[in-house]
């Protein structure tokens, strides 16, 4: 009655898959002047730095990618052939800090001088009113990385395997020899320009199945609501951005495969508006042609779709900014329904509702 | 036909190997474009790729990225992609699909077609709606639900691999179980049932004609591919639910002839009433998801429920997408599905071979940052390209093992190129190096900018775009 078997726990234990954590940092500099009373951009990054450590030394097989989405173009800081052929060339000191781990002291070398060269190339003048951040690029470089380093050593074999036109990099999400997952640091809104490439970098972190995290310290955007929604990823606005490093640990550290034993925070409402292709404007109701799926936010012009060239007919869009239609009573009813009309005719609520 | 007869006696005739029957499905399809190649004349021999013994690692590594970077051809008619299907896939996994009389077994094979059937169905139809069914044991189960997502259907197809399949197949139950799974599906979309069907019979509870009647009456269409021979009853349905029409009855004669013809159902299929004009302009609302606190009805189902989508016209709740509001007659749909045909639109343009003059410039591939091998002492002097000057077309390998983009100029390795035109669908170097580069700006986009400057409320116009820097870094 009192032996517990135990050994039935460690039977169980299986060999965990190493995880690569690509972190995409959005730099764009206004967002950060204004936030820099809470966060100042320095404190975030050594914030960020610190919680890179800390998946790193779950498994000396992790990884981690740190790519910047700047104001116009979006860059690996680390891995960066060039700040790794710079710290090289200084490599003595590395050896010489004997209470760092050597990984970490050259991740953090990479990182900031690479962050360096990055924001002193940042011309003034090229900065001028703008609040955003090439979001679309980063995810586009964080998904080929993703893919080089989980999927590529076992592209060939599997390619012929799979046959019958499976594309590469599905059937295999399985025999994938790492997990990976994208945390996006954001900061700034407005994507709506980029919405097609945001769009498909969304479906194909979804076919990879790489979720999307979202730390949102600041800014709205539509966009990365989706990007979680749509590939299990967790979605979190930070309330106290100056904790930052706390909300890392304990929202973002989890792996995927550790996912399915938690209960990760994930967002309630998901805005899932569109951008029209016409003004790139952020739009609830969008006409939409029926060849191409077009989003336009009002009829084109000589209805004539902008983008396929097709002319659309217009007449099928019936009752544009029609009423709605009100579903007549039953007879029998007519006698309690206007009594209670007569009641509160104010304040009726949806037409058609069933009055009981 | 002739052609498939033919080709079905090739492969029955000779004892291929199991490896070797997995590729027809991919050569098949490229086989109906160019001329048609008897089987004999596909098979590569050593000693017709000139191995030579001084550089066989690098030719083997030329002929493993020459295979990742064979694609099908796209085909760019315009397809009207704006028709909303709702679907129920019903799968046989019956004892009778444990045949191997396509290999490797009629089970593997209809569960691999069935994931390429999703994923072509939602290429296709990217606001429709499907579900998959099985029969097994004499009953139906439920394999996946009506939904949008074609990996979760993907998933649940692929976790059947590990079963194996037994019982009886039932048409009726799973006849049944389609169409209550149809039930809710809005009018102004189709309602469609596609059957893999091994079995030459079907143990059925109860009178199967008065299910075929009942799906008449529902408006729901069948399809059924069969594995084995001509079944009656299987006629007999797709007759009555196609107004006399049994084109949509095929029995495969091997894996080539059985993968075409299940993959024809997902083009959409000719509308009998004509109410739905072929090119229109429609009004759709892209609804936001909310959670609430207490539960209220939704107007649809009039069921108790704690969230779902509001209208964004009228407000109404709805609990699920795509719908027509109840309310206002707005067509509400998730603009995450509009979104996954958009690469159509902006095809990503083939990368180009580089040469060993110009992959100087590049050291690691501009997107997942693998080094290059560097260009050999020889390419540094002359130009030594001529004695191996690649063919023309973006199908062949580069001999620098670089691809460019001919819009932003970055450099990629092949993986990355594969990856990018048959998954991302963006050129990370395009993304990455400012906002407006003419790579994505098509036509329409152009005009779309005209008119925009034109427009009340529009942005001011965008900076011209920067020239293609060969460094990410630079700006401006
Ligand atoms: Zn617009
Ligand atoms: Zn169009
Ligand atoms: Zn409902
Ligand atoms: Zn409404
Ligand atoms: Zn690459
Ligand atoms: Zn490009």
């Amino acid at each position: 009655m009192d032996k517990v078997d135990a050994s039935a726990h460690y039977q169980g234990v299986t060999e965990d898959k190493p995880s690569l954590l690509v972190v995409v940092l959005d730099t764009n500099p206004f967002a950060w002047q204004s936030l820099h009373s809470e966060l100042p951009l320095q404190t975030a990054l050594s914030h960020i730095l610190l919680f890179l450590n800390a998946h790193l030394s779950f498994s000396h097989a992790n990884r981690v990618a740190v790519i910047a989405s700047h104001t116009k173009s979006a860059t690996f800081l680390y891995p960066n052939s060039a700040a790794a052929a710079e710290t090289a060339e200084t490599s003595v000191d590395l050896y010489r800090d004997a209470n760092k781990y050597r990984l970490f002291a050259s991740i953090e070398r990479q990182v900031q001088s690479s962050m360096q060269r990055l924001l002193s190339s940042t011309a003034p003048e090229s900065l001028a009113g703008t609040n955003e951040t090439t979001m679309a690029g980063a995810l586009s470089l964080a998904l080929a990385y993703i893919n080089r380093v989980c999927n590529a050593d076992n592209l060939s074999d599997s390619g012929e395997g799979s046959g019958g036109g499976a594309r590469p990099g599905e059937a295999r999400a399985d025999t994938a020899s790492m997990t990976a997952r994208i945390l996006v640091v954001s900061v700034s809104g407005d994507l709506a320009n980029q919405y097609v490439s945001v769009m498909n970098s969304i479906f194909a972190a979804q076919r990879q199945r790489v979720p999307i995290d979202i730390c949102k310290i600041a800014g709205d955007t539509v966009f990365l609501q989706q990007a979680s929604d749509s590939t299990n990823g967790i979605y979190m606005q930070l309330q106290h951005p100056s904790a930052l490093l706390q909300y890392l640990l304990s929202c973002f550290m989890s792996d995927p495969s550790t996912r399915h034993h938690l209960i990760p925070p994930s967002q309630i409402n998901v805005d899932f508006r569109a951008a029209c292709f016409c003004h790139k404007r952020v739009v609830d109701i969008g006409f939409v042609c029926s060849i191409c799926l077009s989003i336009f936010c009002s009829p084109p012009p000589g209805a004539i779709c902008t983008t396929c060239n097709t002319k659309l007919d217009v007449s099928a869009l019936g009752n544009y900014g029609g009423k709605p239609a009100v579903v007549l009573m039953k007879k029998k009813k007519i006698k309690k329904a206007k009594k209670v009309l007569n009641d509160s005719a104010a304040d009726s609520s949806t037409p058609g509702t069933p009055v009981a | 036909m002739a052609d498939s007869d033919s080709d079905y006696i090739a492969s029955s005739g000779d004892e291929a190997p199991k490896s070797k029957s997995n590729k027809t499905g991919k050569r098949g399809k490229r086989a109906g474009r160019e001329k048609p190649r008897e089987r004999w004349e596909e098979i590569q021999r050593a000693w017709d790729l000139g191995l030579e013994d001084d550089n066989i690692e690098s030719t083997i590594s030329e002929l493993l990225e020459a295979g990742k970077k064979r694609r099908l051809l796209k085909d760019e008619t315009p397809l009207q992609r704006g028709i909303i299907r709702h679907l129920v896939l019903i799968l046989d996994l019956s004892v009778a699909m444990a045949e191997k009389d396509l290999r490797p077994t009629r089970y593997l094979l209809s569960l691999r077609y069935a994931c390429d059937f999703v994923r072509e169905f939602f290429e296709q139809n990217p606001i429709s709606q499907m579900a998959v069914v099985g029969m097994r044991d004499g009953i139906a189960i439920r394999i996946s639900d009506m939904g949008g997502n074609p990996q979760t259907h993907v998933d649940a197809i692929q976790k059947l691999r590990l079963d194996d399949p037994d019982g009886s197949p039932s048409l009726q139950n799973a006849l049944e179980m389609a169409r209550g799974a149809l039930f809710h599906t809005p009018s102004h979309g189709t309602r469609e049932v596609v059957i893999i069907y091994g079995a030459l019979w079907s143990a059925d509870p109860g009178d199967i004609h008065t299910t075929i009647r009942s799906l008449v009456a529902d408006k729901i269409r069948v399809a059924v591919v069969g594995l084995a021979a001509q079944v009656s009853i299987c006629k007999e349905l797709v007759r009555i639910t196609n107004a006399g029409d049994t084109s949509s009855y095929t029995v495969a004669l091997n894996e080539v002839h059985f993968r075409e013809k299940l993959l024809e159902a997902t083009t959409p299929p000719v509308t009998r009433t004509q109410k739905m004009s072929a090119n229109g302009l429609l009004m759709m609302g892209f609804p936001s998801r909310i959670v609430e606190r207490t539960a209220s009805l939704c107007a649809c189902h009039s069921q108790m429920n704690k969230g779902g989508y509001l209208c964004s016209r009228c407000g109404t709740k709805v609990c699920q997408l795509p719908c027509e509001c109840p309310a206002c007659g707005l067509t509400l749909i998730l603009s995450t599905h509009l979104a996954r045909s958009y690469h159509h639109l902006f095809p990503l343009k083939n990368w180009l071979e580089v040469s060993w003059t110009e992959a100087r410039r590049s050291t690691h591939c501009f997107s997942c940052q693998s080094a290059f091998p560097p260009p050999p002492a020889a390419a540094l002097k002359d130009t030594p390209d001529a004695e191996r000057q690649p063919a023309k077309t973006g199908s062949s390998t580069s001999i620098s093992s670089r691809y460019k983009c001919p819009d932003c100029g970055m450099h990629f390795c092949v993986d990355c190129d594969v990856f990018c035109h048959e998954i991302l669908y963006n050129c990370p170097g395009c993304q990455s190096l400012g906002d407006e580069k003419p790579a994505r700006t098509t036509r329409g986009k152009k005009r779309a900018r005209e008119l925009s400057e034109g427009g009340a409320g529009a942005p001011p116009p965008p900076p011209p775009p920067a020239p293609p820097e060969p460094e990410p870094m630079v700006i401006d």
